[in-house]
């Protein structure tokens, strides 16, 4: 008997876990791309006003941020500083992969940020840029849509399901 | 013989360090990548292919590490250079983009022409405080940079405060490469005509040096400059001084008289000091 309420718990606990942790990646995601958004904000001003090169570009804009955009952000300026790759697209590719745990949307937009890097003169880049920001914002609208409803489904649904299952299998 | 060498291996595609490395900072002159052939060393009297195809890949690298993969802050490519880290100069040819009639970048690059910048301090020999305005002539690759950023330091040392307009940044790139003595300003970046005035205006400079005047309003804005009471070391595309008088373009210069002596470099780097005259 007490075997049978020890997995009825742990079911519901696994399941109710699943559903809250979802509920944090959507957190988690929101904050990163906040985050991003900051960083194009920084990585504009600084080149409108002092056409700072790439790399302190990409440094400076890391030690306003913090968590993996800021790992991303390092490791760029570093591969670039680096020069082992021919262009700034395959240094954010290097960047991106040796860095773990960043949330999907944000690494797809950090993706496109690498694709308009160091390609174009002052103004594409800033088009570059403020195109890569535009994504990012639209992104984080949608996730900001009906977060809380949301949020609650993925934490209730989890335990709920785990509530089920344990009906059943009990 | 000072050499950022360390600078001109990073520009290179990796593949391509080891070689170069191997031939030495001491005899390597150029390094030449053309698409699709094996890279060309020039040395003195001598060169050597490497046994690997350049590709689209290696001359992107090439420009994206000079660049530090900033377009945006290396406008001098469209007029067919790029300055790298070291002061070693990056020639680029290929299908060029005119707009207007003029050269304003290049839709695909084809060759590149890297230039190894070196310092040889005391080259310029023994130099006097009362020395009057001096301008270098000489052909490509004869040495007239390093023979002025020599001239600019004997001078700096001397106590003379020398402004330097280093529009290409070859002069006195940034780092610790090349020194340019106690009493030197640099302003890097900036053209010739528009370095002058404002190092005219702000620096109350006793000389002022510029590298390669090519065009009329260089030459204008040097006879400007000297008509402040400021001397002038300057350096010049010629293969002789009659050559050089030859140029329409520095016909205001000669006439002017502004140059009293004229050092005159040869294909062996040795250099003359002759008169001016008219």
């Amino acid at each position: 008997m007490n075997f049978k309420w020890i997995g009825a718990i742990m079911v519901i606990v696994g399941c109710g876990g699943f559903g809250f942790s979802l509920a944090a990646a959507h957190r988690r995601e929101e904050a990163t791309l906040q985050q991003l958004i900051f960083a194009l904000d920084y990585m504009e001003c600084e080149l409108q006003y002092r056409l700072t090169p790439l790399p302190d570009l990409c440094r400076a804009a890391a030690g306003e941020q913090r968590g993996c955009v800021r790992d991303v952000l390092l490791c760029l300026s570093r591969e670039l500083d680096a020069q082992i790759s021919p262009d700034a697209e395959r240094c954010m590719q290097a960047a991106l992969s040796s860095v773990e745990d960043i949330p999907k949307h944000t690494r797809g937009a950090l993706a496109d940020m690498g694709k308009t890097l160091g390609r174009f003169d002052l103004s594409g880049q800033l088009k570059g840029l403020e195109q890569v920001r535009a994504s990012c914002r639209a992104e984080l609208e949608s996730l900001r849509s009906n977060r809380e409803p949301q949020l609650r489904s993925y934490q209730t649904l989890g335990l709920c399901a785990g509530a089920a299952l344990t009906i059943l299998l009990v | 013989m000072k050499c950022a060498w360390k600078d001109l291996l990073s520009i290179l595609p990796a593949w391509m360090r080891l070689p170069v490395d191997k031939v030495g900072r001491e005899s390597c002159q150029e390094v030449r990548l053309r698409l699709g052939i094996p890279p060309e060393i020039v040395m003195y009297g001598k060169h050597v292919w490497l046994d690997r195809q350049v590709t689209r890949d290696d001359l992107n690298q090439c420009i994206n590490s000079a660049s530090r993969y900033s377009p945006w802050n290396s406008t001098t490519a469209g007029q067919g250079y790029l300055t790298a880290s070291g002061g070693h100069r990056i020639g680029i040819c290929g299908e060029g983009i005119i707009k207007n009639g003029i050269l304003t970048g290049f839709r695909e690059v084809r060759s590149l022409c890297i230039r190894v910048a070196r310092d040889y301090p005391g080259i310029a020999g023994e130099l006097s405080g009362k020395m009057q305005s001096v301008l270098i002539i000489g052909a490509p690759g004869w040495g007239k940079t390093t023979l002025l950023r020599d001239l600019i330091r004997g001078l700096s040392n001397l106590d003379q405060h020398i402004a330097v307009v280093d529009e290409r940044g070859e002069l006195f790139p940034s780092g610790p490469a090349f020194s340019p003595g106690k009493c030197s300003d640099v302003l890097c970046g900036c053209s010739k005509r528009e370095g002058i005035e404002v190092l005219l205006r702000t620096m109350g400079p006793d000389w002022i040096a510029v590298d390669e005047i090519t065009a009329g309003e260089d030459c204008e804005a040097l006879l400007k400059a000297a008509y402040c009471g400021v001397k002038l070391a300057a350096t010049a595309h010629a293969g002789s001084l009659d050559d050089f008088k030859k140029r329409p373009v520095y016909r205001p210069l000669v006439e002017s008289g502004l140059f009293h002596h004229v050092m005159v470099l040869r294909q062996d780097k040795s250099w003359t000091l002759e008169r001016m005259g008219k």
